[in-house]
C-alpha cells in the first residue's frame, strides 16, 4: 500500500492559474522521489498541498490512508509534527541560535529539555554543525543555513521528509552533499520527496524522478533517458 | 474483540499521534511561552511601558471612583443623625395655629419630637448670632416668621417623608415646608452619583484598555510573523500559535494594573493633607477604606482579564487575516 496518494488532484488559484491539473501519483513508504520541472510546473504547489499549507481545488490527498485535506486544525498540527520540511530560503529564525532553531519543533511538541538537547545535538551532528550550535543563522554560509534547516526537519524523526529546491542557492559540490544527506535519511526508512530543477544532480542520484509540466505529470521513471511517457491516470 | 493493548490499538488507528501528549507537555509549553513572552516584553521595554501606562490610566480612573464611593459609603455608615422637617408660618399665623400644627405632627409616629420657635424667639436668636441689632431696631415690625422643627425617626422611606410633608402643608398658616437633609445625606446622594459614574467610566475605560492591548498585540503579531509561519510549519496547533499573545495581553493587563495601583497611591498621597482637614471639620478621621491587598489583587486580575480580552480580539482577527490560523 502506498504511503502517499494523490488522486486526481487539481489546484487552481484565484487568478485562474492552474498549478496542478488532475494529478494522480503514489509514493511508497520508505521511497525517495525527485519532483522536477520548469519554474511554475507545480512542484512547490505539490509539496504545499502535502503539507496542508493550502487546499486542493479538487481531488484527494491520502497519507497513510487518511484524507489530509479534511482534517481538523488540531489533527493537522499533529500531522505536521510527523513531517519534515526543508525550503530553499531555509525559513530559519534570525534572532534564535542554531540550537534554538533546531529545537523549535521539539519544544512545540512539549518535549523535556534534556531529551531536546540530546535530539538536537544528534541532528546537528548528522549535518556536521554541532560546533556551531550557539551561532546565529545570519553568521552561517548558505550551505550551513540549509543544513540547519535540514537538521530542524529531521529532529522529530519524521516519517516523511519534503524538500523544496533545497540546493537552489548552493554550488554543485554542496548540492551533492545535501542530496547525500537526504539519501541517508531515506536509508533509515524515511519517505523523501525532493523538488528540484537541477536535472543533472537528481539524475545522478539514480532514484525515481517525476517530471511536471503545467501541473501534470509528463514523465515518471528512474532517469530521464529511461523514463516512460505517463498516461493521464497512470502512476 | 482485539487482544491488543489500548495504546497499540490507538497507534494503529492514528498514524500521527502527538509527539509528547499529556499534561506535562501542556505545562512545559505554557512555561516556555511565558518565558518567551517576558523576554519579548522586556526586549521592547519602551513600547511596553507606554502600553502599561495607557492601560494603567484606563484602570486608575474607574478604580479611583470605586475607592471614593467605598469611602463615602463607609463615612456615612455609622451616622446616627436623622432628617428634619421645618415648617415656616405666615407672618400672620396665630400662635394657636402654630400650636395646632405642632400637635398634629407630634401625633404622627414618624416624628420624634417637635420644637416651636416663635417669632419673638426667632428675632432673639437672630440678634444673638448677628451684628445687625441696630438695623433690626430701625424696623417697625418683626420680619421673622414663627417656625416649627420636627425631628424625625430614622429609617423613613421616601413615601413616608412625602406623606409627612403633605400633612404639614395641609395645615393653615403654613408658608413653606422644608425637608432638611443633613450633609451626610447629601454625601449619600453624591456617593450614588459617583457609583454610577464609576460604572459608566469603568465600561468606557475598560473598552479603552481592551483596544490598547489589542493594538499592541497586533503589533506583536506583525513583529513575529516569520516565527509564526515557521511554528505552523513544524506542527504548532492554533492554540499554541495564539497562546503567546494571550500571555502578552495578560502581562500588559497586569502591568497596567500595577501602574493603576501606583497612580492611585500617588493620588492618595497628594490629597491626604487637604482630605484629612476636610474630614476633620466634620469630626471624621481619614481612613482610606478599600485600598487594601484584596483591592490590589482585584485590580491586577481585572487588568489581566481586559488584557486577555484584547489579545483574543486581536489574535483572532489578525492571525486569520494573515492566514496563520
Amino acid at each position: 500500500m502506498a504511503q502517499i496518494e494523490f488522486h486526481h488532484v487539481s489546484k487552481r488559484f484565484e487568478n485562474g492559474q492552474e498549478a496542478l491539473a488532475d494529478l494522480t501519483a503514489e509514493f511508497a513508504e520508505g521511497s525517495m522521489t525527485f519532483l522536477t520541472g520548469h519554474s511554475g510546473a507545480g512542484k512547490s504547489t505539490f509539496l504545499k498541498l502535502l503539507l496542508c499549507l493550502d487546499l486542493p481545488t479538487r481531488g484527494q490527498i491520502l497519507v497513510n490512508g487518511i484524507n489530509v485535506t479534511q482534517m481538523s486544525a488540531a489533527r493537522l498540527a499533529s500531522y505536521r509534527q510527523h513531517l519534515g520540511a526543508v525550503f530553499q530560503d531555509h525559513h530559519l529564525l534570525g534572532h534564535r541560535s542554531v540550537y534554538d532553531n533546531v529545537a523549535l519543533p521539539l519544544r512545540i511538541s512539549g518535549m523535556r529539555e534534556k531529551e531536546i538537547a540530546r535530539r538536537v545535538r544528534a541532528a546537528l551532528s548528522r549535518v556536521s554543525l554541532l560546533e556551531k550550535e550557539r551561532q546565529f543563522p545570519r553568521y552561517l554560509s548558505t550551505g550551513e543555513q540549509q543544513r540547519v534547516g535540514i537538521a530542524r526537519a529531521v529532529v522529530t524523526r519524521p516519517k516523511i521528509l519534503l524538500a523544496d529546491e533545497p540546493t537552489g542557492n548552493l554550488d554543485p559540490e554542496l548540492s551533492r552533499d545535501i542530496m547525500k544527506l537526504f539519501e541517508q535519511f531515506n536509508q533509515v526508512g524515511t519517505t523523501v520527496i525532493v523538488a528540484s530543477h537541477d536535472r543533472d544532480l537528481i539524475e545522478s542520484m539514480g532514484r525515481r524522478i517525476i517530471e511536471l509540466d503545467k501541473g501534470a505529470i509528463v514523465r515518471d521513471g528512474l532517469n530521464f533517458r529511461e523514463q516512460t511517457e505517463v498516461q493521464t491516470d497512470s502512476v | 474483540m482485539s487482544d491488543a493493548p489500548s495504546g497499540l490499538r490507538r497507534k494503529q488507528r492514528d498514524p500521527w499521534p502527538p509527539l509528547r501528549p499529556g499534561i506535562g507537555a501542556w505545562w512545559r509549553d505554557h512555561l516556555r511561552i511565558a518565558r518567551e513572552t517576558m523576554h519579548f516584553v522586556s526586549a521592547r521595554l519602551g513600547t511596553s511601558l507606554v502600553v502599561w501606562l495607557l492601560v494603567g490610566i484606563a484602570l486608575a480612573l474607574p478604580s479611583g471612583l470605586l475607592l471614593l464611593q467605598v469611602n463615602l459609603a463607609k463615612l456615612t455608615a455609622g451616622w446616627e443623625g436623622r432628617p428634619g422637617l421645618t415648617l415656616y408660618f405666615e407672618l400672620s399665623a396665630s400662635a394657636e395655629q402654630v400650636a395646632a400644627a405642632a400637635k398634629v405632627l407630634e401625633a404622627d409616629e414618624a416624628v420624634e419630637h417637635v420644637v416651636i420657635t416663635s417669632r419673638e424667639q426667632a428675632l432673639e436668636e437672630f440678634r444673638a448670632y448677628t451684628n445687625l441689632t441696630d438695623a433690626l431696631d430701625l424696623l417697625s415690625d418683626n420680619p421673622l416668621p414663627a417656625s416649627l422643627n420636627a425631628a424625625l425617626r430614622t429609617g423613613l422611606d421616601e413615601t413616608a417623608l412625602a406623606g409627612l410633608v403633605a400633612l404639614a402643608e395641609s395645615r393653615p398658616g403654613i408658608k413653606e415646608v422644608v425637608l432638611e437633609k443633613t450633609w451626610l445625606e447629601r454625601v449619600n446622594d453624591i456617593s450614588r452619583v459617583v457609583s454610577r459614574l464609576g460604572i459608566i467610566l469603568g465600561v468606557l475605560f475598560g473598552i479603552g484598555a481592551v483596544l490598547v492591548t489589542a493594538t499592541s498585540v497586533r503589533l506583536a503579531i506583525e513583529a513575529r510573523l516569520d516565527e509564526l509561519r515557521v511554528q505552523k510549519l513544524v506542527g504548532a496547533s492554533d492554540r499554541q500559535i495564539r497562546r503567546p499573545f494571550l500571555y502578552f495581553g495578560a502581562f500588559y493587563g497586569i502591568g497596567g494594573g500595577l501602574v493603576a495601583a501606583m497612580l492611585l497611591s500617588l493620588c492618595l498621597v497628594v490629597i491626604e493633607a487637604p482630605l484629612t482637614a476636610l474630614l476633620g471639620s466634620y469630626g471624621q478621621q481619614l481612613d482610606t477604606a478599600g485600598f487594601n491587598p484584596v483591592f490590589l489583587v482585584a485590580l491586577l486580575l481585572v487588568g489581566a482579564f481586559l488584557g486577555v480580552m484584547g489579545s483574543l480580539v486581536a489574535a483572532a482577527q489578525r492571525l486569520r487575516d494573515l492566514e496563520i490560523l
